[in-house]
């Protein structure tokens, strides 16, 4: 197995002007050289093998885009080193655009007014791809997805989850090596975002082609990635797989309950009562995230039965969610 | 890979032309009042022409017949920026919100696939009127038809169309830096209605400005002046050729520098 994206010590910085408020500050800025320098990827290293399916996690400002952005070569790292797929993608930038595909949730890249059958014939010229390799894309791309009512529609005429599958299948077209998902399920239905996981999920496994996912929907990860790697401010704070983050929170339950009367001001002193647990509510219900090596959910049941009448009880394994925020709280080691 | 020669864009090339071409005629209304639109344009800016003339007969030793052609000139050397270049208008939105990010990830050069993305039909429809114009005032002024005067013919027409697609690219391309560029793009954009008149009728400041600062006057005036005048044929006219190559290339190296630059905004 060969290495598909090598980062060694990478590190981007911005130079930002320090901006002042109001308008008399905004004078000020046009003739200011007062800039700070921004750290917004700060020494992160990653060794993707080819296969992979990495989700790429973070808050908002993370960094996760400026990753993306150097791997795709679109801005060149400060220090560090990048190969992706052998090539350094700053200075092959057109050699590296032939070896990966982009798709950005929320932005097509294919041609607005035309059809996607006409899309995909000028990729193929786009990408020389030969005739043999095309023709049995599209067939592949027949077997996993209804494709034949999207082909003969124009881009600009297609919903949302439309476009997003197009986009998909436009980016796997010429056969890349790597693909990179930003948001790839923003904004669309379940049963849309079902469809676009399992064929990410099958192209990955027919085509061996590596998948950078980076979301805000835990279930795309659940659903799709074998390995994480989460960064905040820059920095990374976890690159392990999926199983492993797991175990280390498995005994962690969410239990959710409903009871009469008002759910916030019942939360407050149910936390009172179980000070170890995080006990959060919205109007529906209560959430408490219990720690089974602490005490079983069950006694903790019993013991809010007490006081408080129950309607309804609901019992979630952790998700990725609560997981990624307890590191933030707390890391990992 | 194959090396990406030139046949290999132009094939490119006509294959999104023919798409967009086949999808605009799809919309039919559109695609009628649109052509409607571009007659009447043609046809008022003729008429606003035609009656400046009849009360000038002559100005500044230029006939009607000579002003014409020169009206005709301008208006087929400004076709070429018109229809391939049109997607330089939208440069600054696609900056603006991020979205050229979308032309970055193209194994083909950049400023290609982005002019590539449109091409203005309306052209076409000026190109037949201003060519009709030539001809008729070429006529009527009794120039020679020679091979030697239709080659020069061609050469400053491409010449002209040259630096007009030079100006706006360079125009254009002030956005990468500049967040508001509409203005300097739209005033290069205004300034090329100064083409179609001879430059000898502006004081001396604008005709240092447009022949220097904003090279208008290579659009239509210095080129015309070798079919027109070839006995007193100014040495700026003999190298704006060069100029219009120079130029293009330069205006070319500056877009490519700014999108090379660009990084996008945050998602």
């Amino acid at each position: 197995m060969s290495a598909m994206i090598e980062m060694k010590n990478v590190t981007k910085e911005f130079k930002v002007l320090n901006r002042r408020e109001g308008l008399k500050g905004s004078l000020k800025d046009l003739f200011s050289r007062d800039y700070k320098i921004v750290r917004a990827v700060d020494d992160i290293s990653m060794h993707i093998e080819q296969g992979e399916m990495v989700g790429y996690l973070g808050p908002n400002g993370a960094g996760k885009s400026t990753t993306i952005k150097m791997m795709t070569g679109v801005l060149e790292p400060t220090s560090g080193e990048i190969l992706v797929g052998g090539n350094v993608p700053y200075q092959n930038r057109t050699k590296n655009a032939q070896e990966i595909g982009v798709v950005f949730g929320q932005r097509s890249q294919l041609w607005w007014a035309l059809p996607l059958i006409e899309s995909f014939r000028i990729l193929k010229d786009i990408y020389q791809i030969p005739n043999e390799k095309y023709e049995n894309m599209l067939a592949l791309y027949r077997s996993l997805v209804d494709i034949d009512p999207l082909l003969h529609k124009p881009i600009r005429q297609m919903s949302l989850g439309q476009r997003t599958l197009s986009d998909i299948l436009a980016a796997f077209l010429h056969d890349p090596k790597i693909v990179f998902l930003d948001e790839p399920t923003i904004g669309l239905d379940v049963s849309m975002k079902s469809k676009i996981r399992t064929l990410i999920h099958a192209l990955n496994q027919e085509k061996k082609t590596t998948v950078i996912l980076t979301t805000h929907d835990m279930g795309d990860v659940d659903a799709l990635c074998q390995r994480i790697v989460i960064i905040d401010k820059g920095k990374m704070l976890y690159d392990n797989d999926m199983a492993h983050l797991k175990s280390f929170f498995g005994s962690y339950r969410t239990l959710k309950i409903r009871t009469d009367g008002a759910m916030k001001q019942q939360a407050q002193t149910i936390q009172q009562e179980f000070s170890a647990f995080s006990v959060t509510a919205d109007e529906e219900r209560i959430s408490i995230l219990v720690d089974e090596d602490q005490s079983k959910v069950i006694d903790v049941l019993a013991q809010i039965q007490k006081t408080y009448a129950i309607r309804d009880m609901q019992l979630e394994e952790i998700s990725t969610e609560n997981v990624i925020q307890k590191i933030y709280e707390e890391g990992v080691q | 890979m194959k090396r990406k020669g030139l046949s290999f864009y132009v094939r490119i090339y006509l294959k999104i032309l023919a798409q967009d071409i086949k999808s605009k005629m799809s919309y039919r209304t559109d695609f009628i009042i649109s052509t409607i639109g571009m007659i009447f344009t043609n046809i008022s800016g003729f008429v606003s022409f035609w009656i400046l003339f009849r009360n000038f007969p002559s100005i500044n030793g230029w006939n009607y017949d000579e002003m014409l052609f020169l009206y005709g000139f301008s208006l087929v050397s400004l076709t070429p920026v018109q229809c391939f270049f049109d997607n330089n208008w939208s440069l600054r939105m696609y900056v603006y919100s991020g979205d050229f990010i979308k032309y970055c990830f193209r194994p083909i050069n950049l400023f290609f696939y982005y002019q590539s993305e449109v091409f203005d039909i309306k052209g076409l429809g000026q190109f037949a009127f201003g060519i009709g114009t030539l001809v008729y005032a070429w006529g009527k002024i009794g120039l020679a038809v020679t091979p030697f005067m239709l080659l020069k013919m061609v050469v400053f027409l491409l010449t002209a169309s040259f630096i007009m697609i030079a100006l706006q690219n360079a125009a254009a391309a002030t956005c990468f830096w500049i967040q508001n560029s509409f203005y300097l793009l739209d005033l290069t954009f205004r300034f090329k209605d100064y083409a179609k008149y001879p430059i000898t009728i502006f004081s001396p400041v604008f005709r240092f400005i447009f022949t220097f600062v904003i090279p208008i006057a290579f659009i239509a005036y210095y080129p015309s002046l070798v079919v027109l005048r070839p006995d007193a044929v100014p040495i700026l006219s003999w190298i704006s050729p060069i100029i219009g190559i120079i130029f293009l290339w330069f205006s070319y190296k500056i877009w490519m520098l700014g999108a090379m630059k660009y990084s996008g905004t945050g998602s």
